[in-house]
């Protein structure tokens, strides 16, 4: 999988720097939503994950940065290695994980608080930012890259609510960033903006990459992942089926469920 | 055709008379409601407005010679709602907290919320008898405003635990979401972003709340009192004294209850005075309503587009 990763990063070379082995998920103690699911990711590259409507795909994102912790009565087996230590066991601290595992919702999340004040927000609370200087810094560092700088410089006071539905997902990514993290989680960012939006945040996710940081999409927008990703993973009813290099996935699938899908037949 | 048509007119028609009927019907009853609260609200604002704007009525002792006045009560009742909201708003938001964030889903949370919900709809004169037997005689508090102020309490937690968890409850699970997805811990998410946006909801909860509480009468018969008190405006910080405006543990007589009392008791020229201390009343709980929209509106903008 180097082939498809120019830009990697030296620290990764001989192991990977998130990676799933044979992790399942459980519902109401017996649900089984994901099946054992191997899969790995690299720094600076773009993972899409696709695949029809429940098939577990947000599931096993959720899992990556522990956010299923919160849903009570489920359960996540398997191991998922983090820097080469796995971070599924019940003394993991995933406050600190969190902080550089970031992720980024469907929905555009921001608090009821300033531009300005919801970048710094986590990083205040996490007493990462000392002076004055240091927050201006981060903030504009954080919009920057999230490609918000321009349109918000002069109203970084005002509330983070009166921004469109793409620029505040913009600052959510912005936000996320803000926290430094090595690995951003998208679930299904863009389904609800418009294309315009929704072009210029894969604009941000592309420049993300660039920047080395390992970023994994889920979308159910096909074009999206051929537009965003450098590899794709495709679930169905709680399988991972195929992955591989996305131009290989949708130039030649191998499994039929996964022809099927590209070709329409179902999903 | 040409009868299809026809049928489709009549149908229509049919519809629209229902509808016209229905839409009717329906004001009719909302134009009623609102007569009843206007006719009650102007029948008192008539009888007492003139006895409540005398000069002195606002100011004078009950025990005034000239002008007998109702400042004593006003204050009691002012006091005494406050001593009620420092008791009861941090055990309602906490246990709002705990109930929303914290609880577990089983038999000892959904017990706890129907022991709530019981509380809620307790008769306020049992939560005065309760008062006056558990607060006044065996804590040994006597007939006092602290008394009367934890009566009070007993039946403010169920509506403000209710305001509030509803109010936590309506802060979309995305904001909760996003925030431990930063890595900060269920206190700090509570604390920096629930709070924040459910405040308007739980400030106008209050205000609300305060607005009921404050014109409670049976609770407090038993535990406050409804000896009109002495107040002794000049020398404030006397804490022990029985004339002391802040000494919790002295009798205390609201508005409600003076009403009550002199009701019940009637003496030559009390029921204008009755009148006029409803009147009072009526705008305090009026002003209380205004105040929570308000500030309600105030504070979702001020939160918002800050």
């Amino acid at each position: 999988m180097t082939d498809t990763t120019p830009a990697q990063a030296p620290a990764a070379a001989d192991e990977c720097l998130l990676a799933t082995k044979d992790v399942t998920v459980t519902y109401d103690l017996t649900h089984e939503a994901l099946h054992k699911t191997s899969l790995s990711f690299e720094s600076g590259q773009v993972t899409a994950l696709i695949g029809p409507s429940g098939c577990g795909k947000s599931t096993f994102l959720r899992c990556l940065n522990l956010m299923n912790r919160e849903i009570p009565k489920c359960s996540v087996g398997g191991q998922i290695l983090y820097h080469g230590h796995d971070i599924n066991t019940p003394k993991e601290n995933l406050f600190e994980l969190r902080k550089s595992i970031g992720m980024v919702f469907q929905q555009p999340t921001p608090f009821r608080k300033s531009i300005r004040e919801n970048i710094l927000f986590a990083p205040k609370k996490h007493g990462r930012v000392r002076s004055r200087s240091e927050e201006d810094e981060l903030v504009e560092t954080s919009l920057r890259q999230a490609a918000l700088w321009d349109e918000v410089k002069d109203k970084l006071k005002q509330s983070a609510h009166a921004l469109s539905g793409g620029q505040q997902q913009r600052l959510c990514i912005a936000r996320t960033l803000a926290m430094k993290p090595d690995v951003v989680l998208y679930d299904e960012p863009c389904s609800a903006l418009d294309p315009i939006s929704t072009f210029a945040i894969e604009e941000t996710i592309r420049s993300i990459a660039e920047s080395g940081i390992c970023e994994i999409i889920v979308t159910h927008n096909m074009e999206q992942a051929t537009r965003v990703s450098d590899r794709t993973a495709f679930f169905y009813v709680g399988d991972m089926v195929e992955t591989g290099a996305t131009q290989q996935i949708f130039s030649d699938p191998h499994d039929q469920r996964l022809v099927d899908y590209l070709t329409g037949r179902f999903g | 055709m040409a009868s299809q048509v026809h049928s489709l007119d009549d149908h229509v028609s049919r519809i629209n008379r229902q509808d016209k009927v229905a839409t009717g019907v329906l004001t009719v009853i909302v134009g009623l409601v609102m007569l009843l609260v206007v006719a009650i609200i102007a029948y008192i604002l008539v009888r007492g407005g003139t006895r409540a704007l005398t000069p002195g009525f606002l100011t004078n002792p009950s025990a005034a010679e000239e002008a007998p006045g109702i400042v004593y009560q006003l204050w009691d009742s002012f006091y005494m709602l406050i001593v009620t909201l420092v008791i009861s708003v941090p055990i309602s938001l906490g246990a709002a907290i705990f109930l929303v964030e914290y609880a577990p889903d089983n038999w000892v949370t959904s017990a706890a919320k129907t022991a709530i919900e019981t509380l809620s709809s307790l008769p306020s004169i049992v939560v005065g008898m309760f008062g006056s037997l558990f607060f006044v005689v065996t804590l040994g508090w006597g007939i006092s405003i602290i008394a009367g102020a934890c009566a009070l309490t007993m039946f403010n937690i169920p509506i403000l635990v209710r305001t509030i968890q509803q109010a936590l409850e309506d802060v979309p699970r995305s904001q909760r979401d996003a925030a431990l997805a930063m890595g900060l811990t269920r206190w700090e998410t509570t604390i920096n972003v629930l709070l924040p946006a459910a405040m308007p909801a739980i400030v106008t909860g209050i205000v609300l709340s305060a607005g009921r509480v404050f014109g409670e009468a049976a609770a407090l018969i038993f535990t406050s009192g409804s000896a009109p008190a002495r107040l002794n405006f000049a020398n404030p910080f006397n804490f022990v004294s029985p004339t002391c405006p802040f000494n919790i543990f002295r009798p205390a007589c609201s508005l409600a209850v003076y009403i009550w009392r002199l009701t019940s008791e009637p003496t030559d020229g009390s029921v204008e005075i009755v009148w006029g201390t409803a009147t009072v009343l009526l705008v305090c709980v009026l002003l209380f309503n205004l105040l929570a929209r308000l500030l309600g509106k105030f504070l979702s903008r001020r939160l918002t587009a800050e």
